[in-house]
């Protein structure tokens, strides 16, 4: 008898338990982006090999641009909270905050993987195959090795990869709660480690790559995750808000909140590459293939500013005083890293990971200034959406300016070496001018979207109160000027080396890229209006 | 508590000697005594759930794997200790002590209050895996499906730096055979097997060559690999009667070669 | 049983593990000193869920150990592939990438 009841009970217990209640509408860019992957993965294995390219080819760009309408819809009707303060609604049972942020940052994300997919896609540059392994498994410099390459065997997984990775950077970025933040990190993460040893070329740098990219990623990720433990065990949750509360509700600092919030700052700075967790900035960007660096080089940092973002507004915006000392040394050490240390670069790609570098910094210094939405008056932005529209600048210059250190090569693939750049301004004066107007944009000259970037950030961070930090970014601005226009200065002001770089005409793909690139840097640079409203219309986190 | 008292030093002791121990399969197994110390762990702090997960997954499954690649990469590749950068390993050492005490005076410092206890909850839930379960896939059921995609990665991942395409078909044993026959024909290569080392001479040893009727040693008998290092016996009938059949047996029994 | 004791334990491997990773040179071990710090942060999740009374501690310990299954495929096939190139799973020997 007893036993009976007691499986009624428990089936009653069964019964109780309540259904998740998921907006799949609402949801949709990240079920698209998944769902793409999966059928890229289906591709992988039911295609026949030399359709796959085309078919993963077209499944990626009908997917993401799928996903990039979906969140277009998704925007159009979103509901309004508070009177305005904040846009959308917390989904998919408190686990994603589908806000106007997260909206943003899933749209500049989506774009610059639609841009990176052409990059990923490019075969004109290699003669007629993509730039990535033909067979990783086969030893470089190996018959095998050859006999793949001679047949024109390409990898072709690294569509669903980079459509995985995509889709754990709009979740890492909208994430709502902590254990999911995790779980994107490590979605976004493995398949880039994946993806970065993965080149045709230089096939002992790019494996080096990705294993200082994997251990030192894995480590970060070690303490970001004993940093949500301390959290946890400060709030007793994992909910950002639940966090917020907890903060709020008690006076004066506690020990497990400051440590739990030093370790995943740790782990949150390693992904936007801030020193001193920089390290493997340079090394990751030189070896890996040049497709990815610029996927991880906009993308990455875009999702990564995202969370960081909403983790130290949302749920530790209360604490925001014992958090803004640490964040102004690192923003001030890691623009003075990334501008000195550029200087003796010797190697484009190494250069370009540097200015990355220092780039985090400015981006910090905007968030530093932590102003609020509430106590913006009149027509100022706030920190989030001046951080939000240099994300935007600095992901379209920063692809366009990988896409064309893949156009310049020699008789080895690319060149990379700052000395075989020289005089490329008279061999290949277009492309020199494009790479030019990059590089004046990453130093934040008026008329590219870099000044007005750095405007933005420098004056919502001034008016936060951060006015020293602001001094030193201006100076750091100064000194990072002086290497791009070293670049600058040997392409068209120096005689050619040797027989001298030669410019590979690249497909319609690649063209689109930097042309993109390079009109949106125009653009942003003349007319920014229409994206600093769209970031000022997607308004604060929502709570 | 007696299980926490008796393990805590077992897993500390391990965990260092797992730094400082200079084999990879050592770490290994000391780092298996701290994983199957913590799983009784968390069956002592009410989690039948992860006791079972823990052994399961990380012991069974983790574990098994990095031992699996030691034996790959070959068990006798110990790590060199011999510091590279100068410093390093005192700077490692006393950051991690920093570290430490950091952590444990912020712990000792928080006001953690009374232990709640999983038994209201877990009575709530009707037991531990029921609450686990009713938990996961309701409020964390949107990460529990995204964690596919992490292991969906994880296989195509290992797949496309491990699995090797065979890009030519095999040849099947017909194939071969009828190549064989034509190689005879064209270039006379014989079609039989290669003579196997030391037929017909003093000994069987890898690097004894055969010894053709006439008594001149067959070249095609000793590996590839001998003859390009240049380690094969020299057999030939003109050293044999120079040194004397007696100082060569006399050398095999004391070891010399 | 008070939480503290667990918490100091789990600092203390945590510790440890980092230590390991910063002093070996060994690119298996190395990882492996991750996978102690990993467990360490386990040991932390379940100590709090049981001084919180809800099983969101228990859940995260269940999820880091499926994300660290992941892992593990991924990085024991990266380190594998270095190793068949070079024969040496040393860290110092991957030293191409420099200043």
């Amino acid at each position: 008898m007893t036993a009976h009841t007691s499986t009624l009970a428990s089936r009653l217990a069964a019964e109780a338990f309540n259904k998740p209640d998921i907006d799949y509408g609402k949801l949709s860019p990240l079920l698209i982006v998944f769902g793409v992957a999966l059928v890229g993965v289906l591709v992988e294995a039911f295609a026949p090999r030399d359709r796959r390219y085309v078919i993963q080819t077209a499944v990626s760009i009908v997917g993401l641009a799928a996903a990039l309408a979906a969140v277009v819809v998704v925007g159009l009707n979103v509901q309004s909270n508070h009177g305005g303060a904040s846009l959308g609604s917390v989904e998919a049972m408190g686990a994603i905050a589908v806000d106007g942020p997260s909206l943003f940052i899933w749209g500049t994300v989506l774009i610059f993987s639609l841009m990176s997919v052409l990059l990923f896609a490019e075969r004109q540059l290699e003669g007629g195959i993509t730039a990535f392994a033909g067979q990783a498994a086969a030893l470089p410099g190996t018959e095998a090795e050859r006999e793949a390459s001679s047949r024109g065997i390409e990898h072709t997984e690294v569509f669903p990869l980079m459509l995985f990775a995509i889709g754990g950077m709009m979740l890492f970025a909208s994430a709502n709660d902590l254990l999911t933040m995790f779980v994107a990190l490590e979605v976004l993460s493995l398949p880039l480690y994946l993806l970065c040893g993965l080149a045709r070329r230089r096939r002992l740098i790019s494996q080096e790559a990705a294993l200082k990219y994997f251990l030192l990623g894995a480590f970060s990720s070690a303490f970001f995750l004993y940093g949500i433990a301390l959290v946890y065990g400060y709030a007793g949750s994992f909910r950002l808000g639940d966090i917020d509360t907890a903060v709020s509700s008690t006076v004066g600092g506690n020990g497990l909140l400051l440590a739990g919030m030093a370790l995943m700052a740790v782990g949150l700075l390693f992904k936007v590459s801030a020193a001193p967790f920089h390290a493997w900035t340079p090394d990751v960007y030189q070896g890996a293939p040049t497709a990815v660096t610029a996927f991880m080089a906009a993308c990455t940092k875009v999702a990564a500013f995202g969370a960081l973002l909403r983790v130290f507004y949302v749920a530790l915006g209360g604490v925001r005083w014992d958090w803004q000392p640490m964040m102004w040394v690192i923003a001030a050490l890691t623009m003075a890293i990334g501008s000195i240390v550029a200087i003796t670069q010797t190697d484009i790609k190494r250069m370009l990971a540097y200015s990355s570098v220092a780039h985090a910094g400015f981006l910090i210094t905007g968030f530093v200034g932590a102003q609020q939405g509430i106590e913006v008056a009149g027509q100022q932005i706030s920190s989030l959406q001046a951080v939000m529209f240099y994300l935007v600048a600095y992901g379209f210059t920063t692809i366009g300016a990988f896409a064309v250190v893949t156009v310049v090569r020699d008789a080895g693939g690319e060149t990379t070496h700052l000395s075989r750049w020289a005089g490329l301004g008279k061999e290949a004066p277009v492309v020199a001018g494009v790479f030019a107007f990059f590089l004046l944009a990453f130093a934040g000259i008026p008329l590219t979207s870099g000044f007005t970037g750095k405007w933005a950030v420098f004056t919502s961070a001034w008016a936060g109160g951060a006015w020293p930090l602001v001094v030193v970014a201006v100076l750091m601005s100064v000194v990072a000027a002086f290497f791009y226009v070293r670049v600058i200065v040997v392409m068209f002001f120096s005689d050619p080396v040797g027989d001298g770089p030669t410019v590979a005409v690249p497909s319609i793909l690649t063209t689109i890229t930097i042309t993109v690139g390079a009109a949106m840097t125009l653009l942003l640079g003349v007319v920014p209006q229409p994206v600093f409203d769209l970031a000022r219309a997607a308004g604060e986190f929502i709570r | 508590m007696i299980a926490f008292w008796v393990l805590a030093p077992v897993m500390v002791v391990a965990a260092v000697a797992m730094v400082m121990a200079r084999k990879a399969v050592h770490c290994a197994l000391l780092l298996a005594v701290i994983m199957i110390s913590l799983a009784v762990l968390y069956a002592v702090q009410n989690a039948p759930f992860l006791f079972a997960v823990q052994i399961i997954v990380y012991t069974g499954a983790v574990l098994m794997l990095f031992l699996f690649v030691l034996m790959l990469v070959g068990v006798d590749s110990s790590d060199s200790l011999v510091e590279t950068l100068r410093g390093q390993r005192v700077a490692a050492v006393v950051l991690g002590l920093l570290f430490g005490l950091l952590v444990v005076v912020a712990l000792s410092q928080a006001t953690l209050g009374t232990v709640v206890g999983l038994s209201a909850a877990s009575e709530q839930a009707d037991g531990n895996v029921k609450g686990i379960a009713a938990l996961l896939f309701s409020t964390y059921v949107f990460a529990f499906e995204v964690t596919s995609a992490l292991l969906i990665t994880a296989a195509l991942g290992a797949m496309v730096l491990a699995h090797r395409e065979r890009l030519t078909p095999k040849p099947t044993q017909r194939e071969m055979v009828a190549q064989r026959m034509r190689d005879y024909a064209t270039s006379g290569v014989h079609p039989g097997a290669l003579p196997n080392p030391g037929s017909f001479a003093r000994h069987n040893s890898v690097d004894t060559p055969a010894l053709l009727p006439d008594g001149t040693p067959s070249e095609l008998s000793i590996s590839r690999v001998m003859r390009a290092r240049g380690t094969v016996r020299d057999v030939s009938r003109d050293r044999l009667t120079e040194r004397g059949i007696e100082t060569e047996t006399r050398q095999i029994e004391e070891g010399e070669r | 049983m008070s939480a503290t004791p667990f918490l100091i334990l789990s600092a203390l491997l945590f510790g440890v593990g980092a230590v390991g990773v910063l002093v070996r040179r060994n690119a298996i071990v190395v990882f492996m000193c991750v996978e102690l710090m990993l467990n360490a942060a386990n040991l932390a999740f379940v100590t709090f869920s049981r001084q919180h009374g809800n099983f969101d501690g228990q859940i995260a310990a269940f999820f880091v150990m499926v994300v660290a299954a992941a892992e593990v495929v991924v990085g024991l096939a990266i380190i594998m592939t270095i190793f068949r190139t070079r024969r040496s799973a040393s860290v110092d020997d991957a030293s191409l990438l420099k200043y």
